[in-house]
């Protein structure tokens, strides 16, 4: 054991500088967040509860029940029922929803979206199965004004912009180091 | 003495570590046989969390089954991801852009940060050391946030697809994970003041879980917990996907393959990766971030418009002679609003259709015809205009949404044949092998889980250490019981 | 016996009755609000907050913690041994309790002023180590067993350090009065024995992190590891009587710390003598600032530090503290001789 290890052993340095780090962090501010009280902002394009999309002008549902949707879900959880003419029911099975969001990038109709909702717990299994009102109700809720358009704009993908180059890409504009 | 013990039988202590014990990282079960503190023998038991990701994968197409690999290593979600869209993209044969490349590097790399965050704050919670685990996890949650900004998830982020990424990222996003990688090397310095020196932390990992260069090799060990003993093997380094090939890291390695070693491994990966990130910010190029290979990927939505938009009224209509009555549409309209015989003309009705256009992918002898806002219009009428050339985008949209349905019905198909991938996911090495027998499912799906082959080693490790050590080694190896079980 | 000395002793018993309470209702209180004090001590060293729901921010969380606990089911496991499991965390909380008599709070003020007040502080210590193994034995539990022995090994052999360390002061100041040894200090040199006694004073920390099982010394409770050692089994109401014990205990040592080393009660001379208006404070309010200055220390180190293997800790106590214990005892004796 060398002098110098030896001071510093007896001396607890690296103990001591521990502690002042924890003392520092004592007196800095909390990164809690108190849930219900205050909610983290959510980015756009969050992946939560779904929301049957409405015809901007007639105001009824977009969906048309081809059941791409039902098809893709990894999870098979939609649920297409059609009648004459019209889709009568169209149900997701919340509870084993895993929100991969491949309905909604099958949808050719963009008719299905992913909303902020992530504050749906419940106590019956009946409130977490969606059916097609709750959907259709949810888009009221969470897509208001022209934030559905928004939506399909910037999370409906892909689009040919993908596939080529567009004008206007993020690009790193900071100083290079 | 012998008269003692033929009256009093002595064992080891039988003691059961798991499945539920806040040390062993999920559901892992150890039976310890105790002498004392000491351990003489560790039997591992897997399986708890077993859900059969493998046969999983085999019963949905190869764009469906991305998902399960987010649930394999939920730690590192994002770079499961990568592994399995780099090996799927080997075997169909195509290439993501190199934009994509280097996101997906970008992402990667940002989830080794977030695994080894992980890793650092259960290591050393188990150990003791309690605040390390929420600095850790302030940092993690800030790098699940910009998860969350690219992607709409934080955990089981389902970002990369097969061909390139789902959707490009923002300036804003560009611009947050700069600062991030700006400040992230002074957090690291903290946790480092916390333990790195601290004689406690050394006295518990130095000379702990020593395992030897050739030995490690031997058990199949990879990433930082083979890195530990010295071995320099990377699979970013030797086989280099995506954008590794492009940017400048090195492979720290240790000398002595004890925990100290692993644990200055990962400390020291945390900042290449901060680099990687950094250099993928700088060199990000412009393009487009999906492969151009419209038989594996999806279909742009835009070109699909003329169709699909829902301010278009068209109608379906089967040309009585094209038809050929083979009765495909048949079957795949979902209300059935097609009738007819078998080798005769077949026949929509109107009132029943949807226009929901899976008659129309189906059709082999482009005997349906849309009718460009036919909605609602009589037969004679439909069948009228039916005649009329189509406008150039709506056959164009017609042929993207016919192969757009059949990629969601049935997969992009594969070609026939096998192939093993490895990508280095933070735990180690992450090998896919598909057995494909060329249709749109793998026939075999097999995961090379490091996690597994790691929790394999633990006995090693382990006897004749204390009780006390067996948690550290269940930290030094990194394990996520989600991934080993499947 | 005239009816003079009759009421005299009356008033002798209502009086220690008195103290008593008052003791028992601040160790209680202080409790309650230690495990408090803690949460939010840790929680803001790690970045957090802490208790913040119950009341005004958390304040009446102990209270809805000790109704929850009281109010739990109480389960015993199906082979234990019924008898001792029910004696354990009585044998463990009383104990603690026991030593609340023998600490002088301010001059006037303790229950027993008894002459070997430090002896028998270790003494009655000494037993709480048997509540902590007899519940591991009795839980018919293998962690708790476990903890059980850690236990009662680390105690042991602490104690033997705790007490050498201990020595030093008991030379300076001539005497294992506890009232004698804080007179002791505040006339000597520095004020403090925590100054000439140094070596002593960090061998004395230590110890008393180990003795009260506390981070990077919580090998019996190592929740990694032994989940919660050797009172895993217990759930509610007896649950909160180890919980009570630990935390008198570690007030305990704290004022054990703060009688033997930081001058008890009194303030340095030199400090006096440069802000003469504190000696106008009551003496009990610089006893409470030094104890939780020293539980806050504990919590600190609890924020900051690892934990140790139970072999390192045992040979740490055997190899390392007692020699240098032994070492400081010499010294002081010497330097006492010579003087
Ligand atoms: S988000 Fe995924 S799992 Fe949920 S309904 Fe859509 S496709 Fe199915
Ligand atoms: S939501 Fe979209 S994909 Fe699903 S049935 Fe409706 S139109 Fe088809
Ligand atoms: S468009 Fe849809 S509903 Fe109409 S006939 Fe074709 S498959 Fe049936
Ligand atoms: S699939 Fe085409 S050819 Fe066959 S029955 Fe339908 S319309 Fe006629």
């Amino acid at each position: 054991m060398t002098f110098k290890k030896f001071i510093k052993t007896v001396t607890f340095i690296e103990i001591l500088k521990g502690m002042a780090l924890t003392l520092s962090r004592f007196f800095s501010r909390s990164v809690t967040i108190q849930y219900p009280d205050e909610r983290r902002p959510i980015a756009p394009g969050f992946r939560g509860q779904h929301a049957l999309a409405k015809h901007p002008q007639t105001g009824e549902a977009k969906c048309v029940g081809c059941g791409l949707c039902a098809t893709i879900c990894p999870s098979q959880c939609i649920h297409v029922f059609r009648e004459k003419g019209k889709v009568s029911r169209y149900e997701i099975e919340v509870l084993r929803c895993i929100y991969c969001g491949f309905c909604v990038e099958a949808c050719p109709y963009g008719a299905v979206v992913l909303t902020e909702n992530y504050e749906y717990s419940d106590y019956s299994k009946e409130n977490l199965y969606m059916t097609k009102e709750k959907l259709l109700s949810n888009w009221d809720k969470y897509m208001p004004g022209n934030k559905g358009e928004e939506y399909f704009k910037r999370f409906w993908r892909p689009m040919s912009g993908d596939f080529e180059t567009p004008s206007q890409q993020p690009m790193f504009r900071g100083k290079r180091s | 003495m012998d008269q003692v013990e033929k009256i009093f039988e002595t064992r080891e202590l039988n003691v059961n570590m798991g499945p539920q014990h806040p040390a062993t990282h999920g559901v892992l079960r150890l039976v310890l046989d105790l002498d004392g503190e000491t351990v003489v023998n560790v039997t591992p038991y897997v399986g708890y969390l077993h859900r059969g990701i493998e046969k999983l994968g085999e019963s949905l197409s190869y764009f469906q089954a991305l998902p399960l690999t987010d649930r394999m290593d939920y730690v590192s979600a994002m770079s499961n991801n990568i592994g399995y869209v780099v090996a799927v993209e080997k075997l169909f044969g195509i290439e993501a852009p190199e934009r994509a490349k280097f996101i997906r590097t970008m992402v990667g790399e940002m989830s080794r940060i977030s695994n080894h965050l992980l890793w650092l704050a259960t290591h050393a919670l188990d150990i003791g050391a309690m605040t390390v685990f929420l600095y850790c996890f302030r940092e993690r949650e800030w790098i699940l946030e910009l998860f969350e900004k690219i992607c709409g998830a934080r955990l089981t982020v389902t970002y990369p697809r097969i061909g390139g990424v789902r959707n490009d990222i923002t300036q804003e996003f560009l611009e947050s994970l700069w600062k991030f990688t700006e400040e992230f090397p002074s957090r690291i310095l903290e946790y480092e003041t916390l333990i790195d020196q601290n004689r406690m932390w050394l006295k518990r990992t130095i000379g702990i879980g020593v395992i030897s260069a050739e030995e490690a090799v031997n058990w199949g060990l990879t990433g930082p917990t083979l890195r530990g003993s010295g071995v320099p093997y990377d699979v970013r380094k030797f086989t280099p996907y995506d954008a590794y090939d492009r940017v400048e890291f090195d492979v720290p390695v240790g000398t002595e393959g004890d925990t100290y070693d692993r644990y200055r491994c990962r400390m020291i990966e945390m900042r290449q990766s901060n680099n990687i990130v950094r250099q993928c910010i700088e060199k990000l190029p412009p393009g487009p971030i999906m492969a151009d290979a419209p038989k594996f990927t999806l279909h742009p939505k835009d070109a699909m418009f003329p169709i699909t938009h829902p301010t278009k009224e068209h109608a379906f209509y089967i040309d009585e002679k094209v038809c050929k009555g083979c009765g495909m549409c048949l079957r795949a309209c979902p209300v059935k609003a097609i009738t007819g015989e078998k080798k005769k003309p077949h026949k929509i009705d109107q009132a029943i259709c949807l226009q929901c256009a899976n008659c129309l992918a189906v059709c082999k002898f482009k005997a349906l015809k849309i009718v460009p806002g036919g909605k609602g219009l009589s037969e004679d009428k439909l069948k009228e205009l039916a005649q009329a050339p189509l406008p150039e985008e709506i056959t164009k949209a017609k042929e993207h949404l016919v192969e757009h349905f059949t990629f969601i019905k049935r997969g992009p198909r594969a070609p026939e044949g096998d192939l093993y991938v490895a990508t280095e996911v933070p735990k180690g090495e992450l090998g896919f092998y598909f057995v494909s027998d060329g249709s749109g499912k793998p026939y075999r799906m097999r995961v090379r889980a490091p996690s597994f082959i790691h929790a394999g080693v633990l006995p090693r490790l382990c006897v004749g250490h204390l009780v006390a050590d067996v948690i550290a080694n269940i930290g030094t190896i990194d394990i996520v019981l989600g991934e080993c079980d499947r | 016996m005239t009816p003079d000395t009759f009421i005299k002793f009356g008033i002798d018993v209502l009086i220690i009755v008195i103290k008593i309470a008052v003791v028992l209702v601040i160790g209680l209180l202080h409790v309650a609000y230690a495990t408090y004090f803690e949460r939010k001590v840790i929680g803001h060293m790690q970045v957090r907050l802490g208790p913040m729901r119950v009341g005004p921010h958390g304040l009446l969380q102990p209270f809805a913690d000790g109704i929850k606990l009281f109010f739990k089911e109480d389960l015993i496991p199906e082979k234990a041994d019924k008898v001792v499991f029910y004696l354990a965390p009585v044998i463990f909380m009383a104990s603690a309790m026991v030593n609340l008599a023998f600490i002088p709070f301010s001059h006037n003020f303790i229950i027993a002023d008894i002459n070997i007040g430090l002896l028998f502080i270790f003494a009655i210590a000494g037993i709480g180590v048997y509540g902590i193994f007899i519940s591991g034995w009795a839980s018919n539990s293998k962690y708790a067993f476990i903890g059980g022995l850690r236990s009662s090994a680390q105690v042991i052999s602490y104690e033997i350090a705790m007490g050498f360390s201990l020595v030093g002061v008991m030379i300076m100041a001539g005497s294992l009065n506890l009232t004698e040894i804080v007179r002791a200090q505040e006339n000597s040199i520095f004020g403090m024995y925590a100054i000439p006694q140094i070596v002593g004073f960090v061998i004395f920390v230590i110890a008393a992190v180990a003795e009260t099982n506390r981070t990077p010394f919580d090998l019996p409770e190592a929740e990694s590891e032994l989940v919660a050692g050797y009172f895993v089994e217990y759930t509610g109401f007896r649950f909160a009587l180890f919980f009570l014990g630990e935390y008198i205990a570690m007030f305990i040592m704290a004022s054990l710390c703060t009688v033997c080393f930081l001058g008890g009660w009194t303030l340095p001379w030199y400090v006096l003598k440069v802000l003469p208006f504190l000696q106008h404070v009551p003496g009990i309010v610089w006893f409470l600032i030094k104890v939780y200055a020293f539980i806050f220390f504990y919590y600190w180190i609890r924020a900051t530090v690892p934990r140790y293997r139970y072999d390192q800790l045992m040979s740490i106590g055997w190899k390392i503290l007692i020699p240098v214990a032994l070492a400081n005892i010499l010294v002081t004796g010497l330097v006492k001789i010579l003087l």
